[in-house]
C-alpha cells in the first residue's frame, strides 16, 4: 500500500508559508500554529495567547494565523504586520516536514516550488515481521472491561500491544528476577502474527485507507479474531486532535489504537499524556 | 431475525495506568563494560536502595526488554514508584568503580507509546 511520500525542507523561513502563492497552490484550508517560548513570542511582536499547560508563570505562547483569512486580504494591516514580523522583526527558520494530499498526480510541484531550499523527497519506512506462537489475550468485543475467566479488558490489551511491539518476553514466571510481566489471562497461543510498522510523516487520508483495507480483511472468514491499527503523533507537535494544544510533560504521547473484530465491532483507544486535554 | 441495533459505549479513564514505563540507556565513560540482565537489575535495585532504603529497593520493578550490546532497557515500575526510580537513576554515578550515567530516553504511562519515538526520526 502506498503510504505516500513526504518532503523534508531544511531552514525554511516562516514567511514562505504565508506567501500568497504558497497558500493558493497548496492550502485548501488551514492555520499556521506556532508554539513559542516567552522570549521568541515577545520578539516576534505577534498576537497570541498563553499556553494552557504553562503553569503559574507563563513560559509558552500559542500564535494562530488563519491562512485562508490572510490570503484573501493581502492589503490588510494584519497581513502587513505578520509579514513584517516574519521577514524583518524576527525572521524564523525551521526544518519542516511537509505532506500534501494530492488530488491530481503531480508530486513534483512541491519539489519545484521549494527548489531554492534544500528539499528532499522521503518515503515512510516500512518494517514487517512475523511472530510465531504468540500468547494473545482473549477478547470479547462487547466486553470493554473484560470478564473474569472469560475475556481481557481493553486496558490489558493496550499494555499487551505495547509489549508485543517492544519485543518484550510475554511468558515470565511470577518468581522471575528480571521481569514478572506475562500475557493477560485468559489467553490463547496464536500460531502466527504479522506485525507491520510504518514510520514517517503520514497523512490522515492514508491512514484511513489503511484502516479500510484492514476492515476488508474480514470480508472472507478468517481464523484471526481481530486486527489492530495503532497511530502515534509526533511527541513535540504543538497540536494533537484538531487544534487541541499538545503539551510535553514527562512524555509527549498522543496516540490512538483501533481494534477491529471479525464481526465488524471495533474498539478505539485514545490516549494522551499529562500535557493534553481529553481527546474528542 | 433482525440485526441488533448498533450500540456505543465510551469510558473515560483519568490516570488509569498502574504502571509507568521508562526507556533507558546506561552510558559508561569508558567502553567495553558489559552487564547481563541480572546484573542490570541488581544495579537498579542498589540505586534505589542507596537513595531510599531497603523498603523501596523492593518496589515491583520489571525489565521488560534488555539489550546487552547497547545497554538499553525498557523498565516497568508501579506508578507510585516512578519518581523514586527516576531520581535513583539520575543520582547513580558509578558501577564497580567505573563512571556511568543513565540516560532516560522516554517515559510514558502507556507501553505502546514507547514502541516509537519521533525524536529519533533520522532525517539528515
Amino acid at each position: 500500500m502506498d503510504s505516500g511520500p513526504y518532503y523534508f525542507v531544511k531552514d525554511l523561513p516562516l514567511h514562505e508559508l504565508i506567501a500568497h502563492e504558497f497558500i493558493s497552490t497548496f492550502v485548501k484550508k488551514g492555520k499556521l500554529i506556532l508554539s513559542l517560548d516567552k522570549d521568541t513570542y515577545e520578539e516576534t511582536g505577534l498576537q497570541g495567547r498563553p499556553s494552557q499547560y504553562s503553569g503559574r508563570k507563563t513560559m509558552k505562547f500559542i500564535v494562530s494565523v488563519d491562512l485562508m483569512d490572510l490570503s484573501s486580504k493581502l492589503d490588510s494591516k494584519k497581513y502587513k504586520r505578520i509579514s513584517w514580523a516574519f521577514k524583518e522583526k524576527k525572521p524564523l527558520k525551521f526544518d519542516f516536514l511537509l505532506a500534501w494530499h494530492q488530488t491530481g498526480a503531480e508530486g513534483s510541484t512541491m519539489m519545484s516550488y521549494f527548489s531554492n531550499y534544500r528539499i528532499q523527497e522521503r518515503q515512510p519506512k516500512i518494517a514487517l515481521s512475523t511472530v510465531t506462537d504468540l500468547p494473545c489475550p482473549v477478547l470479547r468485543s462487547g466486553e470493554l472491561r473484560g470478564e473474569p475467566e472469560a475475556s481481557c479488558s481493553a486496558q490489558e490489551l493496550f499494555e499487551w500491544l505495547g509489549a508485543v511491539f517492544s519485543n518484550a518476553e510475554l511468558n515470565n514466571e511470577p518468581d522471575n528476577f528480571i521481569s514478572t510481566y506475562c500475557c493477560p489471562q485468559p489467553s490463547t497461543v496464536v500460531a502466527k502474527a504479522y506485525l507491520c510498522t510504518i514510520t514517517g510523516f503520514i497523512l490522515p487520508e492514508k491512514i484511513r485507507l489503511l484502516l479500510e483495507q484492514l476492515c476488508r480483511y474480514f470480508d472472507e472468514p478468517k481464523l484471526a479474531p481481530w486486527v489492530a491499527l495503532s497511530v502515534q503523533g509526533f511527541a513535540d507537535s504543538p497540536v494533537s486532535w484538531r487544534e487541541n494544544e499538545h503539551g510535553f510533560r514527562t512524555g509527549g504521547e498522543h496516540l490512538y489504537n483501533f481494534v477491529v473484530f471479525s464481526n465488524r465491532d471495533y474498539w478505539l483507544h485514545l490516549a494522551v499524556g499529562a500535557g493534553d486535554d481529553c481527546p474528542p | 431475525m433482525p440485526a441488533a441495533a448498533a450500540a456505543y459505549e465510551r469510558i473515560v479513564y483519568r490516570n488509569p495506568s498502574e504502571h509507568h514505563y521508562m526507556k533507558v540507556h546506561l552510558e559508561f565513560q569508558d567502553h567495553g563494560i558489559g552487564l547481563n540482565a541480572a546484573q542490570f537489575k541488581q544495579l537498579l535495585i542498589s540505586a534505589l536502595k542507596d537513595l531510599f532504603g531497603e523498603v523501596d529497593a523492593a518496589l515491583p520493578l520489571d525489565i521488560l526488554t534488555y539489550e546487552e550490546k547497547t545497554l538499553s532497557a525498557i523498565l516497568r515500575i508501579c506508578s507510585s514508584g516512578l519518581v523514586k526510580l527516576w531520581s535513583s537513576l539520575t543520582l547513580l554515578g558509578s558501577y564497580k568503580g567505573k563512571k556511568c550515567a543513565f540516560r532516560v530516553i522516554q517515559v510514558s504511562p502507556f507501553l505502546l507509546a514507547l514502541s516509537g519515538n519521533s525524536r529519533e526520526l533520522v532525517l539528515n
